[in-house]
């Protein structure tokens, strides 16, 4: 105990008033900040919503017709859909006719030369 | 004879201490760390290896500006940007550009949690003033309970430029020991049926709210603490190249190339501001004490106000407590240590996403709280 005491030597009479009032202040500014940002952004969703709200209620009164016209039923649409994949999958046969193959060039080199390969046998034979 | 005895006197051997061979030492183990076990590579191998370049030994001020703190030596440059707080805000800008704050604008309550756990910062500033430090200095120490590396490197170069060095290796080697420091606070303070609550998934958020996060926030935090300007403003600023779609390139390079940069260049040079000779002081003891408790407060601070928000909540929006640790910064670190606890209580019950959102406003709250302090102390 002595020796950490010895180690850690505190002093509490140290503590001033400031001290403590900018701990606390401090603490409660970091508080603050995020708590005003807490209130901001619960706020703005809704208030987002509403806007959002207000533009396709106005867009819907002008064109409340055409939408009936425009409305179409759910089989309607999965025909629709199914019409388009089954149409690009066709188009799996219309390749371009472009060749993709490109000639390798390899550069000569004496340690890829076919003359001093280890295993080249007619040369021993000879 | 006598060019050779001068020579010899040049050498590491002739000016080694057994301060620079336990440095050596340390830096080693960091290496070794990070190399075996993957603690923290990006950050634990160019720290470890900086301690390496700062603790070979030489003749300091003979002439040759060799060590850090010699003016005029290639590595006091680069200490420049450490020292005049320049590294810290480049590393926000690119961590601005790489945070999603969606899990924190969907459920914003949880922003309180970032606050709350800033708590170890000014328990810490005041157990640093008991200890004797000077008012700058325990500002400087205090921030450490932040969990955040380029914060607290920013303010100890503002108020104690002296400290840098031991806070720097103090605030990094914590953030590595994350689970060993949180995980027991956060099992002593909460049950197994806090642990285990499971938490509404969040919604989902609108690309005008992502925009509007950044700009909002920055007014908000910058005209209450315009301290914390140049690391917010740098992080907000970002997250704004991030968020809003049309700067994917100054984005990328923020987030990629330039951060890469500013962290080995960091890295290296907090690595090797350790000199033995200015390093290895009792106050340096007392900063890594001061430190750990930091980290156990703030800690504590998050989970014990997550369980007093809960007492105000609906029981389908109750909080799962374990999230308040990840309310010290540490990104995402102490987000994976509130994970990792969570399926250790529930193996279905996955809590990244609700810690990220206290572990974002983390950095938040530690940045405000360095202005608040520079706005005091300066």
């Amino acid at each position: 105990m002595t020796t950490i005491v010895h180690l850690l030597p505190i002093d509490l009479s140290a503590i001033g008033h400031e001290h403590l009032t900018l701990a606390v202040i401090g603490y409660s500014v970091v508080f603050l900040s995020l708590f005003l940002l807490f209130l901001v952004f619960s706020v703005l969703p809704n208030f987002l919503a509403r806007n959002l709200r207000k533009k396709f209620q106005k867009e819907s009164g002008e064109k409340k017709t055409a939408l009936a016209v425009t409305t179409i039923p759910g089989e309607v649409g999965a025909a629709i859909a199914t019409a388009i994949a089954l149409y690009l999958e066709e188009l799996h046969d219309e390749e371009s006719a472009i060749l993709t193959i490109k000639k390798v060039g390899k550069s000569y080199s004496p340690w890829n030369s076919k003359i001093y390969n280890v295993i080249n046998f007619n040369r021993f034979q000879r | 004879m006598e060019g050779f005895v001068r020579f010899f006197e040049n050498t590491g051997f002739a000016n080694v201490t057994p301060g620079h061979l336990l440095m050596i030492l340390v830096g080693l183990l960091f290496i070794f760390l990070a190399i075996r076990y993957e603690y923290k590579p990006l950050l634990l191998v160019p720290i470890g290896f900086g301690i390496l370049i700062g603790n070979t030994p030489f003749v300091e001020h003979a002439g040759l500006h060799l060590g850090i703190y010699e003016d005029g030596s290639v590595m006091n440059y680069l200490y420049m940007g450490v020292l005049k707080g320049i590294f810290p805000p480049l590393i926000f800008l690119g961590i601005g550009a790489l945070t999603d704050f969606s899990p924190l604008i969907s459920n914003p309550k949880l922003m309180l949690l970032g606050g709350a756990a800033q708590l170890g910062i000014f328990l810490t500033y005041i157990g640093a003033i008991s200890l004797g430090f000077t008012n700058p200095e325990a500002a400087s120490i205090g921030i450490i309970g932040g969990a955040d590396g380029p914060t607290a490197i920013f303010l100890s170069s503002k108020l104690a430029p002296h400290l840098i060095g031991p806070i720097a290796i103090a605030a990094y080697s914590y953030m590595a020991l994350l689970p060993v420091i949180q995980t027991p606070i956060m099992r002593l303070l909460t049950t197994k049926k806090e642990r285990r609550i499971k938490m509404k998934p969040p919604r989902s958020v609108s690309k005008m709210e992502k925009i509007l996060f950044p700009v909002v926030a920055l007014l908000l935090t910058g005209f209450i603490a315009p301290g914390s300007l140049p690391l917010l403003g740098m992080l907000f600023f970002g997250n704004l190249l991030k968020e809003s779609m049309v700067t994917q390139r100054l984005a990328e390079t923020a987030r990629n190339t330039m951060i890469d940069i500013v962290t080995i260049v960091l890295g290296l040079t907090i690595g090797a501001s350790t000199q033995a000779t200015t390093f290895l002081t009792q106050q340096s003891m007392h900063i890594f004490v001061l430190g750990a408790t930091a980290f156990m407060f703030s800690t504590a601070g998050g989970v014990l106000f997550a369980k007093i928000m809960n007492l105000f909540l609906s029981t389908e929006n109750k909080i799962n407590p374990l999230i308040g640790a990840a309310g010290v910064s540490a990104v995402p670190d102490s987000a994976l240590v509130v994970q990792m606890e969570g399926l250790k209580a529930d193996p279905e019950n996955h809590l990244i996403m609700h810690a990220m959102a206290p572990n974002v406003a983390g950095v938040i709250g530690s940045a405000v709280a360095a202005g608040i302090m520079m706005s005091f102390l300066l």
